[in-house]
């Protein structure tokens, strides 16, 4: 398909590749002073936020056990907590398990639980390494983004040092009038 | 005395309600043609395009000098029925009879407007038929090979339903095609492996006498620049994506352009400040509002032709089109009058460039005039639809 193009004052190729190019730019890193200050900025508080993430994170989980994670024993489902009413209530389901056990068979849902129960523990031991990695890593890549910044302003000194000082080498090996 | 060309149109909706879409085309084309032949229309009585509920009476009147003539739609749309042959149709197993069914639920089914336009055919009763909208029941079911030369404007969207084995008796039938842009006639010839008679025409618009950007403005309480958004404010036509696209660029740039949207509103618009959703409004004002903004947003990746954009060209008006549909992007391309994104990035840049320099604005401002005048200027029109009835005359009678 051949695409006759009419306008000769405005050539959008030519501003969409420009505009291509700027955000390439952008990506590589190369910002105005303004966009520098802003990104800096956002990025620090993006620092920032991490840091209050709470370390104890881990350790108000396991104090706070109950709340979100359950022991699960075999026993369980016949346990009860309404005192010494409840020893009696759970010696008569001892005594009508053979009994329910004809209906239903609940080993399986047991066995279930007790996995879930393991999961959850290893979930939640999981998902706070990956936070504490991720603040970890958050905090470096900054850091390494500093260090660059240092290194090139360095390069680039160097660079005019070497210019200047390969100008000064010409001028010395030119001969004399 | 030469005699005066005898024309009818097909389509499956026709009044003046009708604001947008294939219809609306249609209607121009027909009042274009209205001084220069005796035209009439053959359409449905429905309004409603999701159900085809009868709206109108049936029988003949008179539209803004056309001849009118409306009959019942027999079956309203199932909607559940069709939404599910639509998704049988695009599996890769259907076959023939579900798509034949998909469109006996597509609709509008209107066997008494199919017997009149096949009859008007075969007694050759006008100089030419012409069919709006390839994929409605109106245009598949009445267009046949006949002696009466036929035009269609297809108005395809690059949907992939062009490709359905159903359509290609109809591209066969028709003489001569009235393409919407270059990539519509690219995309369909592309698909049925041939060439297709015919030429990109397109549609002009109807151009207001004057316009008053700063009464708009004041109308509506709008005090500084502005992105505008002309259309159905829906999800089909990518307006999720335009608000988070905006409302990003103002958080990254710290932009205090706003953004005016005008149009029946289908989703629920983002409740922010920068965001105003006018409604619908008149013609008149969305002129107004044309003039008033800084460029016109088209998120739409779906577009035949989107008439909205060349109204902005002609109100030279930078256009920030959707990149991922061809027919924008060539449209911008060939123009000069737009720019176009295919994710954030190019949004924000393209936003970001016609916000800080308006002498390219106004510059792509002209372009965009220039281009209109030159393709979609009414005598440019006219003249288009002339040549293709005297060709496809020319082709019946050999």
């Amino acid at each position: 398909m051949s695409i006759e193009i009419d306008s000769k004052d405005v050539d959008v190729r030519k501003i969409m590749s420009e505009i291509r190019e700027r955000i390439a730019e952008k990506k590589r890193g190369l910002y105005t002073d303004e966009e520098i200050r802003e990104i800096a900025e956002r990025k620090l508080e993006a620092v920032l936020e991490s840091r209050q993430f709470n370390p104890d994170f881990l350790k108000d989980f396991k104090t706070k056990s109950e709340v979100w994670n359950y022991t699960f024993q075999p026993d369980t489902i016949y346990r009860t907590s309404r005192g010494g009413m409840g020893g009696f209530l759970a010696t008569i389901r001892g005594l009508l398990k053979p009994i329910q056990k004809l209906f239903w068979n609940p080993t399986p849902m047991i066995a279930a639980l007790s996995r879930q129960s393991d999961l959850n523990q290893y979930t939640v031991q999981m998902l706070h390494n990956l936070t504490l990695e991720l603040t970890r890593m958050n905090l470096e890549v900054q850091e390494l983004r500093a260090r660059l910044q240092q290194t090139d302003a360095s390069l680039e000194e160097l660079r005019k040092r070497e210019r200047a000082l390969e100008a000064l080498a010409v001028l010395k090996d030119e001969p004399k009038p | 005395m030469t005699e005066r060309l005898k024309l009818a149109f097909v389509v499956q909706r026709y009044g003046l309600e009708i604001a947008g879409g294939a219809e609306y085309h249609c209607r121009l084309i027909a009042e274009l043609l209205s001084a220069h032949a005796e035209v009439e229309v053959f359409t449905t009585c429905a309004l409603d395009y999701v159900e085809w509920k009868n709206h109108y009476p049936e029988g003949e009147t008179v539209q803004n000098g056309v001849r009118v003539r409306r009959f019942p739609v027999a079956r309203q749309r199932d909607v559940l029925r069709f939404a599910a042959l639509s998704e049988t149709i695009q599996t890769a197993g259907h076959s023939g009879q579900d798509e034949e069914a998909w469109m006996d639920a597509q609709g509008p089914y209107s066997p008494a407007l199919q017997d009149h336009v096949l009859k008007a055919a075969r007694e050759g009763l006008h100089d030419a038929l012409i069919f709006f909208s390839y994929r409605y029941w109106t245009t598949c079911r009445t267009l046949k090979p006949s002696r009466t030369p036929s035009i269609m404007a297809p108005t395809a969207e690059d949907d992939g339903l062009y490709r359905l084995g159903l359509f290609r008796p109809l591209f066969e039938a028709a003489t001569q095609f009235a393409f919407n842009s270059v990539e519509e006639r690219h995309m369909l010839e592309t698909s049925l492996g041939r060439a297709l008679p015919g030429e990109v025409v397109g549609v002009g618009s109807a151009l207001p006498s004057t316009v008053d950007g700063a009464a708009f403005r004041k109308r509506h309480g709008i005090a500084g620049p502005f992105l505008l958004y002309v259309g159905r404010i829906d999800l089909n036509k990518g307006c999720p994506d335009l608000f988070d696209h905006f409302l990003r660029y103002r958080k990254e740039t710290g932009s205090d352009l706003a953004l005016v949207l005008i149009g029946r509103a289908v989703l629920e618009v983002p409740s922010d400040a920068s965001i105003k959703s006018l409604g619908f409004l008149e013609e008149g004002e969305k002129w107004d509002a044309l003039a008033a903004s800084m460029a016109l947003a088209i998120p739409s990746r779906l577009e035949s032709l989107s008439m909205v954009t060349l109204e902005a060209f002609y109100a030279e008006r930078p256009v920030v089109a959707n990149a991922h549909c061809a027919v924008l992007r060539g449209q911008c391309r060939r123009s000069g009058g737009g720019l176009y994104y295919s994710d954030h990035d190019e949004f924000r840049e393209i936003l970001s460039v016609l916000e800080g320099d308006a002498t390219l604005r106004a510059r792509m401002g002209r372009a965009g005039h220039a281009y209109f005048d030159k393709h979609y200027a009414w005598p440019v029109i006219l003249e288009k639809y002339l040549r293709l009835i005297d060709a496809a005359r020319q082709v019946k009678a050999a």
